[in-house]
C-alpha cells in the first residue's frame, strides 16, 4: 500500500517542550524514580533486620556520594510527585485550566518541590547532625 | 515564563527540543535528510532564513530540510507570506495548504518553530532566525507541509458533530436562551486545523484510538448545547479507556490553540459530565 511508504512527520524529535509537557513527563519520570528508590529503602530496612554487618555495608553505600545523590534524587522525586500529584487532584475536580492558572500552578510546583526538597536536607544535615 | 494567553511567545526559550535522538523512534522512510540551500537574490537587504520540511512522494527519496532566503523587502509580513513568496519566486514545487490568509478556515496550521500555530497569523518577525517550518506532528505527509488528514476527520465524525433530537420538531426553530447559547462559548469557535491533536503526546502514541483534544473538543461543544438531546448517547460513545481518557492531561493542547480555546477544559469538563451522570 502506498499509504505505508509515506513519511510520518516528526513530533517528540522537534517539538518545542513546553512547561505543561516537561512537567508531564517529569512526573511520570518521578514516579517510576519512587519506585526504584522504594526498592532502595527496602533493601536498607532488610539489611537492618539481617544484623550491624549487612547494615554497616548498605549504610556505607548511602553515605557514599552516589548513595546520596540517589537519596538526594528519590526526595526531589518524592516533592515533585506529591505537589504535581495535588496539581492533578485539582485539574481532576475541574478546576484550574485557564492557561495563566496551568502556567502559575506549575512556576508553584518547580519552586515547592525544589524548597521542600533543600528544606528536608537542610534539616537532615544542618538541624539533626 | 508566564504564559497567560496561548498567541503569547515564550520571553525565553531554554530548550530548543527534548533530548532525544533525531531519529529516536523513526521508520526508515521517515527519517529526514539534509537538502539544499536557495541563496537570496543578489541586492537583497533584508534576507531571512527559513529550513522548511521537504518530501516529494514522486522523486522515492526521504524527507529533506531545504533552507530559503527570503528577502523580506519584496515578502509580506506573516509566514504565510513567505511560504507564497517562496512558492511565486524562489521554488513552485514547495506545496502547503492555505486559504482565508486571516485564521479562520485552519488550513494553514503547521508546525512552526516547534510548535503548532497558523502560518498566517504568526509574524515572520516573531520567528526563530532561522525559521523552521514542519507539517503537523506525527502524521502521514502526503506531501511537503500537507500531511494526511483522514484519520483526524474519521475520528471527528465519529462523535456525530451535529444536532441531535428526540422531542417532536418544534414550529418554529428550536430556541435557546442567552445564557444557553453562552454555554457553548469558548467551544463553538474551533476551527478544526488541528493544531493541538498534533501537538498532544498522548495522541502520538495512541492516535488510533484516543479520539485527540480537537475531537473531544467538538464533542464537549455538543454535550452542552441545550438544544442537542443525544448526551446520553454521546457519554456512552466516549467512555472507553482510549477515547477520552487517554487524555492524561499534558496541556499541550491549550498552550498550542491558534484560535485561543481551551481543549483542556473541554476534556475535564467531559470527564467530569461523565462521573456526575453516575451519582
Amino acid at each position: 500500500m502506498a499509504h505505508d511508504k509515506r513519511p510520518l512527520s516528526p513530533d517528540i524529535q522537534i517539538y518545542r517542550p513546553q512547561l505543561t509537557s516537561v512537567l508531564s513527563i517529569s512526573h511520570r519520570v518521578t514516579g517510576i524514580a519512587l519506585s526504584v528508590g522504594a526498592l532502595l529503602l527496602v533493601s536498607w530496612l532488610l539489611a537492618a533486620a539481617a544484623g550491624p554487618q549487612a547494615y554497616s555495608s548498605v549504610q556505607g553505600f548511602m553515605r557514599s556520594w552516589l548513595g546520596l545523590l540517589l537519596m538526594f534524587g528519590w526526595t526531589f522525586s518524592l516533592f515533585f510527585h506529591l505537589c504535581n500529584g495535588i496539581r492533578h487532584l485539582v485539574w481532576d475536580a475541574g478546576y484550574g485550566f485557564e492557561l495563566g492558572t496551568i502556567y502559575a500552578s506549575g512556576w508553584t510546583v518547580v519552586a515547592a518541590s525544589t524548597a521542600l526538597t533543600v528544606a528536608a536536607w537542610f534539616s537532615s544535615f544542618v538541624v539533626m547532625g | 515564563m508566564f504564559i497567560r494567553s496561548s498567541d503569547q511567545l515564550p520571553s525565553v526559550t531554554a530548550l530548543k527540543r527534548f533530548p532525544v535522538p533525531r531519529n529516536f523512534n523513526v521508520s526508515t522512510e521517515s527519517r529526514i535528510e539534509r537538502g539544499k540551500t536557495w541563496h537570496a537574490p543578489a541586492g537583497a537587504t533584508r534576507v531571512k532564513k527559513f529550513e522548511i520540511y521537504r518530501y516529494d512522494p514522486d522523486s522515492g527519496q526521504n524527507p529533506r530540510i531545504d533552507t530559503y532566503e527570503v528577502d523580506l523587502d519584496t515578502c509580506g509580513p506573516m509566514v504565510l507570506d513567505a511560504l507564497i513568496t517562496i512558492k511565486n519566486e524562489i521554488d513552485s514545487t514547495l506545496t502547503f495548504r492555505r486559504s482565508c490568509r486571516e485564521g479562520v478556515c485552519g488550513s494553514c496550521s503547521m508546525n512552526i518553530d516547534g510548535t503548532n500555530w497558523l502560518a498566517c497569523t504568526r509574524f515572520i518577525s516573531d520567528t526563530a532566525e532561522p525559521a523552521t517550518i514542519y507539517p503537523l506532528n506525527h502524521l502521514r505527509v502526503i506531501k511537503d507541509l500537507v500531511p494526511d488528514l483522514t484519520q483526524l476527520f474519521a475520528q471527528y465524525s465519529l462523535i456525530e458533530p451535529w444536532l441531535q433530537t428526540t422531542t417532536p420538531e418544534p414550529e418554529k426553530e428550536r430556541l435557546q436562551s442567552p445564557e444557553d447559547r453562552g454555554k457553548v462559548d469558548g467551544f463553538y469557535e474551533c476551527i478544526l486545523c488541528f493544531c493541538c491533536t498534533s501537538g498532544c503526546p498522548s495522541h502520538w502514541w495512541n492516535g488510533d484510538r484516543f479520539l485527540g483534544p480537537a475531537v473531544l473538543l467538538q464533542s464537549y461543544r455538543w454535550l452542552v448545547d441545550s438544544r442537542d438531546e443525544a448526551a446520553g448517547d454521546r457519554l456512552d460513545d466516549l467512555e472507553d479507556p482510549f477515547r477520552l481518557y487517554r487524555c492524561h492531561t499534558i496541556l499541550n493542547c491549550t498552550r498550542t490553540c491558534p484560535k485561543q480555546l481551551n481543549p483542556g477544559k473541554a476534556i475535564a469538563a467531559i470527564k467530569k459530565m461523565i462521573v456526575q451522570r453516575r451519582s
